[in-house]
């Protein structure tokens, strides 16, 4: 679907990636869909993937996109977010074309997607309700129901039945690219100076325009590419980025902190990385899947575990990347991740550790004044 | 002996300084800017090393700024226009509280705590009246060079009043003038009263207190410093002409040698853990 890439040096290659990224007409998903396949919208933040995957669908994570929301800008009220609009724009706008759209319940603008999502389109639109209570007994066995329900719904639109060697092949193919995502981010950690926090977003976020095998084929080109890199490494501070678990922050925003500090972890489209570590391939696949999302996860401020202390999540985030500092950002509107902020705030005040606290859209196109604040942040630490 | 250098990018020249150990000046350089910032600040940064005599190995730590200060590739962290000057002016000066910096096309005035941090600032954003391309502008349209603007201003007698408001308006004014029979060197002298009547706007949004230090390319114009020291009645500080270009490059030499005594006090730098999953806590736990 993607070829511009193929054998060109990094630079060139990250540059294809921005590019194919940055185009809201969305070439991949319609060449998937021109050549006959059936393509899932899914909405932020985490959706099991690998049951579309396996029924031969392209899984397309409707992340929203900086363009103008003309016509859902009617359907949503100005108060809300801006990625509701901007996801349901580019659908009503006809930059894609979907076969199922799945939001989920993560606040109540998303779940009220669904319902003007489901009254504007002919495809089949439907909320996947991933268990509100992550420590329940019963919660595996549920979350397992849940996604067979979702595949007895992905069926049909595909056409085919869906084998659990389907599932496994599909799980190993998810568990290949979780491997290369965490080798990514070990980059990211160790030796920051190699991959700005900008390159590395562009090269996660593709997982959601592409099919994972291909995903997996740039990713393992990038990683080869990268051990070769030569940037000199320059003293800067060292950031955790907190704050892109649902709304992106504009990739020019990204470039802007990246050129001040080393951006070493973040939770940036962490519902493509939610699943930390490979989804044992032995047994009932679904189960598998679904124990993975309660058991074996990041965290986000849209899920409620409470073995998984948010406050606790970050600084220890923090200390496993060797951070000084934070950024604790939000989204314009983001009931979720605004909430969070106080909470992370406080957190980070009590262990000692400087935070810088903003606030993004997807539609911004000044930084100026983000950049100046955050330098001057980063510089009282540097120069202290 | 060990050297840091700073390297400031600014809009119109780029300027090195190289600072001892001990603290003294070993040398600086200056070139225009020009559009290939990351060749300049190199071709700047050698500059000042061959006029200091020494070996880039000699130069322990560099810190770029400036507003191309990004372009550095060889410098080892990067600090914002505003700090590396209230660095550089409270070396000089070191009982500034406020600066006015006047450079090709921005206009800053900085105000500073006992410990040289910034505590507020204001910037002439998006527009170049109030700021050295004003000047430029000013002679061009009278026939004259930058070079020759020192001149200008030493002959003028009374300044013609110029409005100052746009730099592209000026022109019409300054025709305006020239038509009437004035002076060239009454025309640009106006032009720098109207200059400094911005700066001090500026000054007072920040709510400047003594000691004033002034800074930038327009302070080569011994002129500039007469007359803003009489609009704020009080004396004002202006680094000696070798250096008055040249603050933010010496602030951020500055700030390299805090920088460098801060790691090499350091024992070793924290290294990040192992790779580990953001797992969860057992359940319980």
């Amino acid at each position: 679907m993607f070829e511009s890439w193929r054998g060109k040096p990094l630079e060139d290659l990250l540059y294809e990636c921005r590019e194919l990224l940055e185009d809201t007409s969305f070439p991949t998903v319609a060449r998937w869909r021109d050549g006959g396949g059936k393509v899932a919208g899914h909405f932020q933040v985490y959706f099991p993937e690998e049951i579309a995957h396996a029924a031969g669908m392209l899984p397309f994570k409707v992340r929203g996109a900086p363009v103008e929301a003309v016509r859902a800008d009617s359907l949503f009220g100005s108060y809300l977010c801006s990625i509701l609009k901007t996801s349901l724009e580019l659908a009503l706008s006809e930059r894609i074309r979907l076969d199922l759209f799945v939001t989920h319940p993560i606040c109540d603008a998303a779940r009220n997607l669904a319902a003007v999502w489901g009254r504007n389109f002919p495809h089949p639109c439907q909320i996947l309700y991933l268990p509100q209570n992550a420590n329940a007994a019963a919660a595996p066995a549920y979350l397992r129901h849940e996604y067979g329900r979702l595949l007895r719904l992905l069926e049909p639109i595909a056409g085919r039945r869906v084998s659990d060697a389907d599932l496994r092949a599909s799980l190993a193919v998810y568990n290949r690219n979780r491997a290369l995502l965490r080798e990514l981010y070990r980059i990211k950690r160790e030796t920051p100076w190699q991959l700005a926090a900008d390159e590395a977003y562009v090269l996660v976020a593709l997982g959601g325009l592409l099919r994972r095998e291909e995903h997996n084929q740039i990713l393992e080109t990038a990683l080869a590419l990268l051990e070769r890199r030569t940037n000199k490494k320059q003293d800067r501070i060292r950031l955790v980025f907190e704050g892109g678990f649902c709304e992106q922050p504009p990739l020019d925003l990204l470039r802007v902190i990246a050129r001040s500090c080393y951006v070493v972890d973040d939770d940036l489209l962490i519902g493509l990385r939610w699943v930390l570590e490979d989804v044992p391939l032995e047994g009932d696949p679904l189960r598998n899947l679904a124990v993975a999302y309660l058991e074996n996860s990041s965290y986000s401020p849209v899920q409620h575990d409470l073995r998984k202390p948010k406050e606790q999540m970050l600084l220890q985030r923090i200390a496993r990347s060797g951070a000084e500092a934070a950024i604790i950002a939000a989204a314009k509107m983001c009931e979720p991740g605004l909430e969070e902020q106080a909470g992370y705030a406080q957190a980070l005040e009590a262990a000692g550790i400087p935070y810088f606290i903003g606030e993004f859209e997807e539609k911004m196109s000044t930084f100026d004044q983000m950049e100046l604040q955050l330098q001057t942040f980063i510089e009282n630490i540097l120069f202290a | 002996m060990t050297y840091t250098a700073g390297i400031d990018v600014g809009a119109t020249y780029t300027k090195a300084v190289i600072l001892s150990a001990s603290g003294a000046v070993a040398a600086t350089a200056l070139k225009n800017t020009g559009f290939k910032l990351g060749e300049v600040s190199r071709q700047v940064f050698e500059a000042a090393l061959a006029n200091a005599g020494l070996h880039a190995s000699a130069i322990t730590y560099i810190v770029a700024t400036g507003f191309g200060r990004h372009t550095v590739a060889f410098a080892d962290t990067q600090a914002t226009d505003l700090t590396a000057s209230a660095h550089g002016a409270a070396w000089l000066f070191p009982n500034t509280r406020t600066i006015l910096d006047v450079g090709g096309q921005t206009m800053k005035a900085t105000r500073l705590d006992p410990q040289r941090r910034v505590k507020s600032f204001r910037l002439n954003d998006k527009c170049a009246a109030g700021t050295g391309a004003f000047l430029e502008k000013t002679a061009r349209y009278m026939g004259y060079t930058t070079a020759e603007i020192g001149a200008l201003l030493a002959a003028s007698r009374q300044p013609v009043p110029i409005s100052g408001v746009c730099a592209v308006f000026a022109e019409s004014e300054v025709i305006n003038q020239l038509s009437l029979g004035s002076a060239p060197a009454d025309i640009m002298l106006g032009a720098v009263v109207s200059l400094v009547g911005r700066s001090v706007q500026l000054m007072k949004r920040v709510q400047m207190e003594p000691e004033f230090t002034l800074i930038g390319g327009i302070l080569r114009y011994e002129r500039m410093a007469r007359l803003v020291r009489e609009q704020l009645q009080t004396d004002v500080n202006v680094p000696p002409p070798d250096l008055v270009q040249h603050v933010g490059a010496l602030g951020a030499a500055v700030l390299g040698r805090r920088r460098w005594e801060k790691l090499a006090a350091q024992p070793a730098e924290p290294a990040p853990r192992p790779l580990a999953p953001d797992a969860a806590p057992a359940a319980g736990a």
